[in-house]
């Protein structure tokens, strides 16, 4: 049995599920990442295994000791919360400190610990500042030094980077897993943002509709979601979806997008409705003819991040946006609306119309 | 339609007990005919304070607002002709979907007919044609935020003003839309002045940004000049996902010549980068003394791997689907590299790192001003 | 530029409206301030007049308990009526945050069955004329030999104090983010030492501010005590029937005792005055 074992968790508010039947096992020294759209329930479940909520069925086993009963002060559990929840009476060393209060620490082990995690967090400077002296970013480091400071079994960050600046949001993102890791922590990481599932989750487990609809490695669940809710839910901008059918001759299943023939597996049945998905990234757009290539118009160019997002048309007027690097977009100067698109049909995702479960994919 | 031009404009907020707050500092700033602006800050950084007095809502402590051969900062709101979508979206709840974005064009005695195709075309833009005859309680506050929107972007007027105008919408749309919009603006000749928090929405929206801090005008440009060329430190800490990678330095006189001694956080040095030679760069070799203290920044997408004299050790590898993230220790610095492609070797192993002269940007450690912006020219 | 005379116009206009509304309001605290320092025959001189000889007699005869009238001479207990007002309302209200701050934390902190309908129930006792149990009470009273007591009194005044710190309190409480006693929770510590160490002293000013209101409510009140009580344990605003004599209303000494019960609650409400604007999350939680 795996380290923190969650199984069929329903927590309903006025009747309606927020959670249902949701089940999760995470290994011991994990970081699992749990990534939904704001409402899904991501913070609901984490005051569940917190013990600040109570579930209305399911249960909670943390190293082999069922906690569903368990008051939270008798939890093992650390906790950091999104608006930090600092105490705004006490300083940020006696923040830190409460934990090991409450275990009845002595002073000097208290101020050994505080300091060790102190300097780690690099906020050894501000102890003496009660939280309203604070930047953003050293409360929410003082946040996570009060959840680390005991060593708990398990530690819960509810977007902790959420509410500080990009700087140091991706410098987090690069310091946190090693902060976790020399604390040898088991972790439970909820965000909405899907780069940081993705940067720092061991695994990536996308809550939707009150359960988990998939769980695995990061790469994984991009490039290969379960349904095309997931798929949709990765991916700035979103994968793009077209509605097809299922066609199927002596060569076996398939279905057509942007003039490229999309092998579907066996399963899937002739005539049936589809989805066919592809990532921005994946649609390649030249300014001349390349082989294999559709012509279609080039409506708008418009930067985003690192790429460049093109948004074209084809000849039906069906919408599609593709991305390129950056560096490329110079490629397309204003005017040039002209140009030739091809997707690789090993990049692409068929979906039963239906039920949105991904088909598996046929043989090339 | 016309430019919109704002003169020495200041904000001074000015409470009983208090000390004055400036908002908005002598901010100078010329819009084009048609153009569409992004002022892009941090929270109280006086961007929305300047959208409100360009509105009316507010009058200016000093300055004045100009839009086409008119001054309009001594009029009302409602003669300044000036469309807004507001960030509290503010739509009539008693009306439905349709009548909100109708509202303007009806009262302006324009024919019903040509209103229902105006309102449809907008609807479509921004795919709130299935609930035109909802009434904006019963919405999400995506489809809130897209009528509030569509209200905005169906006038006629001279100038069209948005109040961070994508921060509600639904993630898998965001991306489509500010295209969309973009086109609709652009199409129209619209010109626009919008104010955000987000530099994504800033960047992909925008013809020009003005990035604010603490009231003052950081810079306005292109995205791209602000990418490749930003003017002070801020602006280099600000601009990017992930910004700029920022280090404390001093130019000192190598053996090969003057190069760039960098320092990690805690003030030990870390690692030297050659200054480009003098003929590529003879300027910059004028302005530079061995001993002088400055700043070094490099883009994270401007690092190349597996290639260069430097070493470091990975901290982080992580492949984000359409881009790798990767964090690099080098001599206590901490360095953030983006790469479009998938970068092979995990946690605590060491890679080559080059930073390319040509991507070089060197700040001044005392004012914080721009000295070099490595050899490129500012992309498109 | 008109937009700005405008509002300079405005801005002289409102100025002119507040200072007539606060002579309007202080008018009368100022005239008895005058009468406490005249004798009975300033007082009653028509037309009256701001030039007289201030005295001081008022003032003694309170403190020193003799009133002298051109009848003769009488005691009064004012300074004991002081005392007893002081002593009352003190004690009231240190009960009332004694049973009243925890009711408050468990009114807002916890959903339980009829817990809104108790909560109103003794808002209510607020709405309810106090003539109407004032009787019967004043029957049990006697028979359970509390007529005349402070406790006696103390338990009455309940109904004035209790429900307005209950009240107020728990909208302080509803006002702290759950999340700070959760993370308290979470580190390790009980419910018990999360409401003392984290509820209570976050809750701070609302409890001042309350605990204030509900002492000045406590201070004036006339009618509990001039019916349950004797002049052995009756607070100032009964005290003050003494001066409506047999020879006439001692007007100056009525004014001096309105001067003299005014002055705790005043220095009260100065020293309250910090916890009362003092803010209430001081940034813990992202602002």
């Amino acid at each position: 049995m795996a380290f923190l074992e969650i199984r069929n968790l329903t927590r309903r508010f006025k009747g309606k599920a927020v959670l249902e039947d949701l089940s999760l096992s995470v290994e011991r020294g994990e970081t699992v990442a749990v990534f939904g759209p704001s409402g899904s329930g991501k913070t609901v479940l984490l005051r569940l295994i917190a013990g600040v909520d109570r579930p209305d069925g399911g249960e909670i086993r943390l190293d082999g000791v069922d906690l569903t009963e368990q008051p939270p002060d008798r939890r093992d559990i650390g906790m950091a919360f999104q608006n930090f929840a600092l105490y705004p009476h006490m300083s940020a060393y006696a923040n830190i400190a409460s934990p090991l209060r409450a275990k009845g620490a002595s002073e000097d082990e208290i101020r050994a610990q505080v300091r060790e995690v102190a300097a780690l967090l690099r906020i050894d400077h501000v102890l003496t500042h009660a939280p309203r002296e604070l930047s953003n970013g050293q409360k929410q480091r003082t946040a996570l030094a009060r959840a680390l400071v005991q060593r708990p079994g398990v530690l819960l960050l509810d977007d902790p980077l959420r509410n500080v600046d990009a700087k140091l949001r991706y410098e987090m993102r690069i310091e946190l897993p090693r902060v976790l890791a020399r604390f040898q922590t088991t972790v439970l990481y909820v965000t909405q943002d899907y780069r940081e599932a993705m940067a720092l989750g061991q695994r990536v487990g996308v809550l939707e509709g009150g359960s988990f609809r998939q769980i695995g490695p990061p790469e994984t669940v991009y490039a290969e979601p379960a349904t095309v809710d997931v798929a949709r839910l990765f991916g700035d901008p979103t994968i793009i979806l077209f509605r097809r059918r299922i066609e199927s001759d002596g060569n076996g299943a398939w279905t057509e997008f942007l003039g490229a023939r999309i092998p579907v597996g066996a399963a899937a049945d002739a005539g049936a409705a589809c989805l066919v998905g592809i990532r921005p990234e994946h649609v390649q757009v030249a300014p001349a003819p390349i082989p294999d290539a559709v012509a279609v118009v080039l409506d708008a160019v418009t930067p985003l991040n690192v790429r460049t997002l093109l948004l074209l048309k084809d000849r039906d007027g069906e919408e599609i946006v593709a991305t390129c690097p950056e560096e490329d977009a110079a490629r397309f100067p204003r005017g040039h609306r002209d140009v030739w698109a091809r997707i690789d049909p090993s990049r692409a995702l068929v979906f039963d119309d239906r039920t949105g479960l991904r088909l598996p994919s046929g043989r090339i | 339609m016309a430019g919109l031009e704002l003169d020495n404009v200041t904000k001074i907020y000015r409470m009983r007990g208090k000390e004055p707050v400036l908002a908005v500092d002598r901010l100078d700033m010329a819009v084009g005919d048609g153009e569409i602006v992004g002022l892009l800050g941090s929270s109280g950084c006086g961007k929305t304070s300047t959208l409100r007095m360009i509105a009316g809502f507010e009058d200016a402590t000093a300055g004045t607002i100009r839009l086409g051969e008119r001054a309009i900062d001594r009029l009302p709101p409602a003669r300044r002709n000036i469309a807004m979508a507001f960030e509290g979206y503010a739509l009539y709840p008693p009306l439905r979907v349709r009548e909100n974005i109708g509202f303007a064009l009806l009262r302006g005695r324009h024919p019903r007919g040509e209103v229902e195709r105006r309102v449809g075309q907008v609807a479509e833009m921004l795919e709130i044609t299935d609930i035109l005859d909802r009434y904006p309680p019963t919405i999400s506050s995506g489809q809130q935020q897209r009528t509030s929107l569509a209200r905005a972007l169906i006038r006629d007027a001279d100038l069209h003003l948005l109040d961070e105008p994508m921060s509600q919408l639904e993630p898998q749309l965001r991306a489509i839309l500010r295209a969309r919009i973009k086109d609709w603006l652009t199409g129209r000749r619209m010109t626009t002045v919008f104010v955000t928090h987000d530099q994504t929405e800033a960047v992909a929206l925008a013809d020009r940004i003005a990035v604010m801090e603490q009231g003052v005008l950081q810079q306005f440009g292109t995205p791209a000049e602000l990418r490749d060329r930003p003017a002070n430190l801020f602006v280099a800490g600000f601009i990017g996902e992930p910004p700029m990678n920022l280090y404390p330095a001093e130019i000192v006189a190598d053996g090969g010549g003057p190069a760039i001694a960098v320092q990690s956080a805690a003030g030990a040095a870390a690692f030297r980068v050659p200054l480009p030679p003098a003929d590529a760069a003879p300027a910059l070799h004028e302005r530079l003394t061995p001993g002088q203290q400055v700043h070094f920044g490099i883009r994270p997408h401007k690092v190349r791997l597996g290639t260069g004299d430097l070493s470091g050790t990975v901290l982080s590898n992580r492949w984000l689907g359409d881009q790798s993230h990767i964090g690099i220790d080098i001599g206590g610095c901490l360095l953030t590299a983006v790469t479009p492609d998938p970068v092979p070797g995990g946690a605590d192993g060491t890679i080559a790192v080059d930073l390319p002269a040509a991507a070089i940007n060197l700040f001044d450690a005392e004012d914080g001003r721009a000295l070099f912006h490595g050899l490129q020219e500012a992309g498109p | 530029m008109q937009h700005h005379r405008q509002s300079a116009i405005a801005r002289a206009i409102r100025g002119v409206l507040l200072t007539l509304v606060g002579l309007f309001f202080l008018f009368p605290i100022f005239w008895v301030v005058l009468m406490s320092f005249q004798t009975n025959a300033d007082i009653l001189r028509t037309p009256p007049s701001l030039f007289f000889t201030p005295t001081l007699d008022n003032y003694v005869a309170l403190i020193t308990g003799q009133l002298d009238t051109a009848v003769g001479s009488l005691k009064i207990s004012y300074m004991r009526n002081l005392w007893n007002s002081l002593v009352l309302s003190s004690a009231s209200v240190a009960l009332s945050l004694l049973l009243g701050i925890p009711a408050a934390y468990a009114f807002a902190r916890y959903r339980f069955r009829l817990g809104e309908n108790i909560a109103f129930t003794l808002l209510s006792f607020r709405f309810a004329p106090p003539l109407l149990v004032l009787l019967p009470l004043l029957l049990y009273f006697q028979d359970l030999g509390l007529y005349d007591t402070y406790i006696g009194l103390v338990w009455v005044y309940q109904l004035i104090t209790l429900p307005l710190i209950l009240w107020i309190v728990r909208g302080y409480f509803e006002d702290i983010s759950p999340d700070i006693e959760h993370a308290y929770r979470v580190d390790g510590h009980g419910w018990l030492a999360t409401f003392l160490k984290i509820a209570v002293p976050l809750a701070r000013p609302g409890i001042a501010a309350a605990a204030l209101l509900a002492f000045i409510f406590a201070w004036n009140n006339f009618v509990f005590a001039l019916i349950l009580g004797s002049s052995d344990v009756q607070p100032v605003t009964v005290g003050a029937l003494a001066f409506i004599t047999a020879s006439g209303i001692q007007y100056g000494q009525i004014a001096a005792g309105l001067v003299l019960s005014m002055l705790p609650t005043l220095v009260l409400a100065l020293l309250a005055q910090r916890y009362l604007v003092e803010g209430l999350s001081l940034g813990a939680v992202k602002g």
